[in-house]
């Protein structure tokens, strides 16, 4: 056994050396962090250059975006990404030197492919020809986990929209806040899923020149080897007297949802005001709007109205921006003959 | 395994018996290694990785990187795509370690005489200056506000230590058409209330969206008539890491008004009588604290200051006043903002406070943690303040009178506004002492058009004895204008009576020359 000690020595000294060393420095460079590495981040450049200045009272969202040569920006909160939609927006015939756009993604693992193919299709893009490049392109990922899986069914199940709604509704705030620069003077929200709508969509919105203003969202189906189209989104809507009288005998916690059996609450829908061949122009006051193609005059954000997270007068989320909006003094509208589609699953 | 390899001390029956393998053998130098437990290589292993790791540290966040982000980052190539991850702004207490960086909002309206003393506050600020951006908002400004600014801040980022310049600066212009004046019984009367608080929660929501950044960990919303502050104020509110958090704020008075007073009521906590009260008002209307109308018992955060008390203790607050308010920015980020709209019968900063309690954010105010806000005398305190320093000079003259009785009415006139003069003088003096001096001294009350005039030491002066200063002036500009009032009457008077005389003299004359004619 004496051999077998004499063996090891050596490589103890270097254990106990390793060690030893580790330790000093350790001490050397704890003190030497601590005084000036870690305390004092580096300067700011300063100058003039940090320095600037944006004029807003010359900022207008007036009928005429195009002539006025106002900025767009396109908000989508993305969990899939449909090649379809990346395609639609692409075609928008607005300026895109004039457009920035803005993303934000869950977090985990689909959305982790999302944001590969989002990358790759942006990157082919901005380094592509440059009539085609937008403005600017901001991707988040947001600092919460969303709650909800995003199988069709689980989606709209109306025990997981309370909390569904609001996490859709903090990451719509969370996008807008960080986005929205001075220069901007209509924000259009734009859902990922919305695979089809009419390339001048801006202008033809933004000519009606109101404050907030909504497509009506339908979607294409093949029924029998037909194609045919049935409304999709719910929540653009003609407040009820039913809807009302629900929501006074309701707890101030407690959430209206639109279409769902168990809340019949008798609102005019917009869906189930399209009338095939009518005016494609006529416009409807609303009280309640879906955000899957929302224009909206940036004025409207910046005064406050955002998407609630908790229920505000018992809506949450592009509903809930009605409302608050309305209480700013901002009228929404709805276009019941102006489509845009869906995708379908 | 060692001794299989050794040779073969259980051979097959088919193999003959050899015996070989038993003479001595030499070892190869292999078997050391062999020899050397499996948990030693390891040991050795890890502390050689270790050791790579504290010499060169830049291993390790090359290894994390490629590991979590390689598909959340920028192509330094495509200069118009960013990516941002939130969850790196959402704030921690420690932020000035890990170099969160700090929105700082300004709302500004004909503000320009504070701004002086406001950007000694910036620079003594000791959280690191490269991590704060500025974004002011200049709205309905008749004064020079915009230009002064524009010089302090080119002035501030040109700093030679650039330890003392700040991030990205940002101002905005924007007029949002002013409801009520400015002035200080304008802007605290209680009808002016609902509408003006709706306007400037307006203005705070237009700062913060075009402001806020995805990289913002933290807001600091901060008035500019903030008169002391301490230079830590950023950290200290931080070192809490709760969503929103003020500190509690005063205000300096002249003696004869009791020397000091709460001054911020709109930070408190919500009541049972005021939640009552707020049921019977309609939905449009606003309650705001701190007037007899609407008694609401609250527990006033402003109130509830001992000056002994540990400047760290933490109360709950529903309502929060907006002279000092330090935000994580995810609280705007979720959607929180001053309603410019009543929401729950209330609006603005007060109004913020709910709407965060509603979307279960912590909202704290530091009783004891105490900043002073300045004084600005009312229109009665001025008149007030006028008639002391009268009251004094009158006493003075008094006595004097009484030792030179002889003296001439016009004399007696020049006497007093020399006294007066003396009078400003010793105010100034008094009140110049007691500050650092470190602005270069110019000839005070002398109004010139341009910038200059805000290099006038006046504008570092406490707020009490700026007042005073200013009530001192207004008397000796008074005497002065009574002076030349007397003396232009005086001069009227002698042209009068001369007149007079020579009319006589020449209406003699006449008579004269009529008698002569008749004669």
């Amino acid at each position: 056994m004496p051999s077998y000690r004499q063996r090891s020595r050596p490589l103890t000294i270097i254990t106990v050396s390793g060690v030893a060393l580790i330790i000093l420095f350790y001490l050397l460079s704890t003190s030497r962090s601590s005084s000036e590495v870690r305390v004092r981040p580096p300067p700011a450049a300063g100058g003039a250059k940090s320095i600037s200045h944006y004029p807003m009272n010359g900022l207008t969202s007036s009928w005429q975006p195009l002539a006025r040569q106002e900025h767009v920006l396109i908000l989508t909160p993305i969990t899939r990404f449909y090649e379809e939609y990346w395609n639609n927006l692409i075609n928008l015939n607005y300026p895109h030197e004039l457009i920035d756009l803005g993303f934000i993604l869950p977090r985990g693992r689909e959305a982790n492919q999302a944001i590969q193919r989002l990358d790759e299709a942006v990157n082919a893009l901005q380094t592509g020809p440059k009539k085609n490049r937008f403005a600017s392109v901001s991707i988040l990922r947001q600092d919460f986990d969303s709650p909800f899986s995003q199988s069709e069914k689980d989606r709209h199940a109306l025990s997981s929209q309370k909390e569904r709604r609001a996490a859709m509704a903090r990451a719509r705030n969370s996008l807008y806040t960080t986005t929205i620069n001075a220069g901007i003077s209509w924000i259009l929200w734009l859902d990922a899923d919305i695979v089809e709508t009419p390339a001048s969509l801006i202008q033809d919105m933004a000519s009606h020149n109101k404050a907030i203003i909504v497509a009506n969202c339908y979607q294409r189906y093949v029924d029998h080897g037909e194609s045919k189209i049935r409304p999709y989104d719910f929540n653009t809507w003609q407040d009820s007297e039913a809807a009302a009288k629900m929501a006074q005998n309701m707890g101030d916690d407690e959430v209206i949802f639109e279409g769902y059996a168990e809340m019949a609450t008798h609102r005019t829908l917009l869906a189930s005001m399209r009338g095939a061949g009518k005016d494609i122009n006529e416009e409807v006051p609303v009280d309640g709007v879906g955000a899957t193609a929302l224009l909206v005059k940036a004025e409207v954000h910046r005064d406050g109205a955002m998407f609630p997270s908790f229920p505000f007068f018992h809506l949450l989320e592009s509903e809930g921006f009605a409302k608050m909006a309305k209480r700013l003094g901002y009228q929404a509208y709805g276009l019941p003959n102006y489509l845009v589609y869906h995708y379908n699953e | 395994m060692s001794f299989i390899m050794n040779g073969n001390p259980f051979p097959h029956p088919s193999q003959p018996f050899i015996i070989s393998p038993h003479r001595f053998q030499n070892r190869s130098k292999s078997q050391i290694l062999r020899r050397i437990p499996a948990r030693r290589v390891i040991l050795l292993a890890c502390s050689l990785a270790a050791l790579l790791f504290f010499f060169f540290p830049t291993i390790s966040s090359l290894a994390s990187a490629s590991l979590s982000s390689s598909i959340f980052r920028d192509d330094p190539l495509i200069t118009t795509v960013h990516h941002y991850d939130l969850a790196h702004s959402q704030g921690t207490g420690r932020g000035w370690e890990r170099e969160e960086r700090v929105l700082m909002c300004i709302p500004l309206r004909d503000a320009a005489p504070h701004l002086p003393l406001f950007f000694s506050h910036l620079r003594n600020l000791t959280y690191p200056h490269s991590l704060i951006d500025m974004a002011f908002l200049v709205s309905d400004s008749k004064d020079e506000t915009l230009l002064l600014l524009n010089t302090l801040l080119e002035r501030t980022q040109a700093d030679k230590d650039p330890y003392m310049r700040f991030g990205r600066i940002e101002i905005f212009e924007k007029d949002f058409g002013q409801v009520v004046g400015q002035g200080f019984s304008d802007r605290h009367g209680f009808d002016a209330q609902g509408p003006r608080r709706k306007l400037m929660a307006r203005a705070r929501n237009w700062l913060l969206s075009a402001s806020l950044r995805p990289e913002h960990s933290w807001v600091y919303w901060r008035d500019v008539d903030v008169e002391i502050a301490p230079s830590t104020i950023i950290e200290d509110l931080m070192r809490h890491n709760k969503d929103v958090i003020v500190p509690n704020i005063w205000r300096p008075l002249p003696d004869w008004l009791g020397g000091e007073q709460p001054y911020d009521l709109n930070s408190w906590q919500e009541s049972e009588t005021a939640l009552q009260l707020a049921q019977t008002l309609d939905e449009d209307s606003v309650i705001v604290e701190g007037y007899p109308e609407f008694a609401t018992w609250r527990p006033h955060l402003a109130y509830l200051r001992d000056p002994y008390g540990d400047p760290d203790f933490e109360m709950e607050i529903d309502g929060v006043g907006g002279v000092s308010i330090l935000a994580k920015a995810r609280v705007f980020r979720s959607g929180a903002h001053f309603p410019a709209f009543s929401f729950e019968r209330h609006a603005e900063t007060e109004g913020f406070g709910k709407m965060c309690k509603r979307m279960g954010l912590s909202v704290v105010g530091l009783p004891h943690y105490v900043i002073w806000h300045m004084y600005e005398p009312s229109v009665d305190d001025m008149r007030y303040m006028g008639e002391m320093i009268q009251a004094r000079l009158r006493k003075e003259k008094e006595q004097q009178e009484k030792a030179k009785e002889t003296k001439d009415d016009n004399d007696r006139m020049a006497e007093a506004a020399a006294i007066a003069k003396a009078e400003m003088e010793a105010v100034k003096k008094k009140a110049l002492s007691s500050t650092s001096g470190e602005s270069p001294l110019q000839e005070a009350g002398k109004e010139s058009d341009s910038l200059e005039m805000y290099d006038n030491p006046e504008y570092f002066l406490d707020s009490v004895k700026a007042a005073e200063v200013r009530a001192a002036k207004q008397v000796a500009r008074e005497i002065e204008q009574a002076r030349r009032d007397a003396e232009k009457k005086a001069k009227e008077e002698q042209e009068a009576t001369k007149n007079g005389r020579k009319f006589s003299s020449e209406s003699k004359k006449e008579k004269k020359v009529i008698i002569a004619k008749d004669a």
